[in-house]
């Protein structure tokens, strides 16, 4: 009598093992694998084990830095007129524009403290609400989405992501009030 | 050897009547691909995305309009001035602002009512319109900073769904509420001529050679003037594996489009169908297979690789594919998925698969070579909603769930003045996606028209309506609503020059 397999699985009863459909492993296409590993030197362990369950469905952050790094990926000679003109300006003109921007306010930016002039302004980008909703989008791909839409954001801010991502700072796609609003409490937990 | 032709000779020499033999119009066709999704869907978006790219799309569009109109004027010695947001509307100031209609109703579907079901028996059944009798339905104005209230008598004349942009002049009275003097839409978009809507249009699947010529800026040959060619549009056939009362109404069907059946006159005017359009609802909805009770129900199916087998019948996409494959020999067919077809439930819905048709998928598309550009299929698998160009005429198909939907948020019957002001809003499916569900799209809303099609079709309807519009710039729109066959029995015709429509009825006497 030929041996008897393990089963995998607890089925209904009889000698042949039953498909599981419940643990099934996705795996995403490699051209995006691909990209993400071209675009980044250091990458966070947890967006990776994600990235390869493919839960990037349903949480945004594994979404995101694929939605970045696909926008990042672009070849040289693609690269637009807008970051060309991004990739030009200077720390001066970073520090002046956001010198102009904390000018429109009477008071101080409270908790803002600890943040480099960067954070700042990206987070002005966020919550500029003329470009659209900041939660669930790449920060990079929200910028490009409203410079098609010929809502002339401010090229300043492209300049400070470019210069991010080459330093290879991935975390900064995503926007504060994304983490802070997909962020999760287990009860119990201390 | 001669045959005497004397009185009472019943033998007759061979016939020399000449038969003609009838030949189908060829269908220049050519499918956008506006609505199909990438492989690849990500949901993880949320849908305020798509609210915003609605806005910044129509809001320079009908802030023009409302300019035009509004600049300037004095209302008892105040002059309208123009906000930017929403939230900048002050009390007492006489003003207009753009953004995009909400409307409050207790009705809509909501969560609570569905969690409501799981703890009874079975829930209420959906009211057919959200319209509560009360005053409770509230209409705002929202865009991204804010939303606010709005009332006056103006609101009951215009029909509004949630999610159609408007520019509204008024004022905010002393309870907040924003009393609307006069509104403003984007009206139709620009149309471009017959002909000149985009590059060569192609013959059935077979490219044409471009003509070359200078002069013209349209590089497909014109039809032989004095041929008319037609367009047979149907929807909701509903093939069913249960009720089959209809077909012998569907054999007749059949035999018309074959040109089989009546005599010569009317069979030349059926070769002069180009091609036929399934406006969605193919198959029918079975009732049975659908289980309605949560709790309570306790005989298990019988459950193998996570479905209940028993609970699938074949029948219904038999009974199509042989349709199918019974028409497309002679004339090709674009099928458009509905709500009741194998396809998916939000819109915008994708083709349904080719594996659904084992017969007529060998008419379907063929995989185009290295360097060639593909050729549509004879039969072509279309999305909900879909557009496409039929002999020089730009068409926008929807298979009737954004119809079906508008039609619960206002007062009425009229279906065809809500595809009218579907037009009008420049949104083909406005509804989408507060009530209508929808892929929540980031990077562009597909929904929104950009350019005015000369013919706004919509499958699935009650009965069949149909009524011309006309543009501010001249635009014309043909506007049809399509019965539902497996009800009524028609089966509507376009002539492709005038756009006229004409319909056929097939009944049974009973």
């Amino acid at each position: 009598m030929p041996r008897r397999r393990s089963r995998s699985s607890l089925g209904p009863t009889g000698t042949q093992s039953t498909l599981s459909f419940s643990n099934s492993k996705v795996h995403k296409p490699t051209s995006a694998k691909e990209a993400l590993s071209k675009s980044t030197a250091k990458f966070i362990s947890s967006p990776k084990a994600e990235h390869t369950l493919d839960l990037g469905h349903i949480t945004s952050a594994a979404a995101v830095a694929s939605q970045a790094a696909i926008e990042l990926a672009k070849p040289v000679k693609e690269k637009s007129i807008e970051e060309l003109q991004a990739e030009k300006l200077t720390d001066g003109q970073i520090k002046k524009y956001w010198k102009a921007r904390e000018a429109e306010r009477q008071a101080p930016r409270v908790h803002q403290a600890g943040l480099g002039v960067e954070e700042k302004i990206l987070r002005l980008f966020d919550m500029s609400s003329q470009y659209g909703p900041a939660i669930g989008i790449a920060r990079m791909k929200r910028w490009v989405r409203a410079n098609k839409l010929g809502l002339a954001p401010p090229i300043e801010v492209l300049a400070v992501l470019l210069r991010e991502e080459k330093k290879g700072n991935t975390g900064i796609e995503r926007a504060h009030v994304d983490e802070l609003m997909s962020a999760k409490f287990v009860i119990g937990d201390t | 050897m001669a045959i005497p032709e004397g009185p009472g000779n019943m033998l007759r020499g061979p016939m020399k009547q000449e038969h003609v033999c009838l030949e189908r119009q060829p269908s220049l066709y050519k499918s956008l691909h506006t609505f199909t999704l990438q492989k690849e869907k990500h949901y993880q978006q949320q849908y305020g995305d798509m609210y915003f790219l609605r806005l910044t799309k129509l809001k320079p569009v009908v802030e023009e309009i409302a300019a035009e109109a509004w600049d300037g004027l004095y209302i008892s010695g105040e002059e309208v001035e123009k906000v930017d947001r929403v939230l900048d509307v002050r009390q007492g100031k006489l003003c207009w602002v753009a953004g995009t209609i909400y409307m409050h109703m207790p009705l809509k579907p909501n969560i609570l009512t569905d969690i409501a079901k799981d703890h009874w028996i079975s829930a209420p059944l959906p009211p057919t319109k959200y319209l509560s009798s009360s005053s409770e339905d509230i209409i705002m104005l929202e865009d991204e900073s804010g939303r606010i209230p709005l009332t006056g008598s103006m609101l009951d004349r215009e029909m509004l769904v949630t999610g159609c942009i408007v520019a509204v002049m008024g004022t905010e009275n002393a309870e907040g509420v924003f009393e609307v003097v006069d509104m403003k839409v984007p009206d139709l978009p620009p149309q471009a001529e017959r002909w000149n809507t985009s590059e060569a249009l192609v013959i059935n699947g077979t490219k044409k050679a471009k003509v070359e010529d200078a002069d013209e800026d349209m590089d497909v040959d014109k039809p032989v003037p004095g041929i008319r060619k037609k367009l047979a549009i149907i929807s909701g056939l509903g093939f069913s594996g249960t009720f089959s009362d209809n077909s012998l109404q569907i054999n007749l069907l059949t035999e018309f489009l074959l040109g089989e059946v009546l005599d010569p006159v009317t069979q030349a005017s059926v070769s002069q169908i180009s091609r036929l359009i399934i406006a969605g609802n193919s198959i029918a909805l079975d009732e049975d297979s659908i289980s309605h009770d949560t709790i309570g129900n306790t005989k298990k199916a019988q459950k193998k690789y996570g479905y209940d087998a028993s609970a699938y019948n074949p029948t219904p996409t038999e009974h199509l594919d042989n349709f199918l494959a019974t028409l497309l020999p002679t004339m090709p067919i674009t099928l458009i998925p509905g709500f009741s077809d194998p396809a998916n439930v939000s819109l915008p819905q994708q083709p349904i698969h080719n594996a659904m048709f084992p017969q007529a998928k060998s008419y379907g598309l063929i995989p185009a070579a290295k360097g060639e550009e593909q050729q549509p299929g004879w039969l072509d698998t279309v999305t909900n909603p879909w557009d496409g160009e039929v002999e020089g005429w730009k068409i926008l198909a929807t298979g009737g769930q954004n119809i079906d939907d508008v039609f619960k948020y206002v007062e009425g019957e009229d279906r065809l003045g809500m595809l009218e002001a579907m037009c009008r809003w420049r949104c083909c499916a406005p509804t989408a996606p507060d009530t209508l569900w929808s892929y929540p799209f980031q990077n562009d809303d597909p929904f929104v028209m950009m350019s005015c099609p000369h013919i706004f079709l919509t499958g699935s309807q009650p009965k069949f309506d149909t009524a011309a519009i006309e543009g501010p710039e001249g635009q014309k729109v043909r506007l049809i609503a399509v019965p539902r066959f497996s009800e009524t029995g028609e089966l509507v015709i376009v002539d492709s020059e005038t756009l006229e429509t004409e319909v056929v009825r097939f009944s049974v006497c009973s």
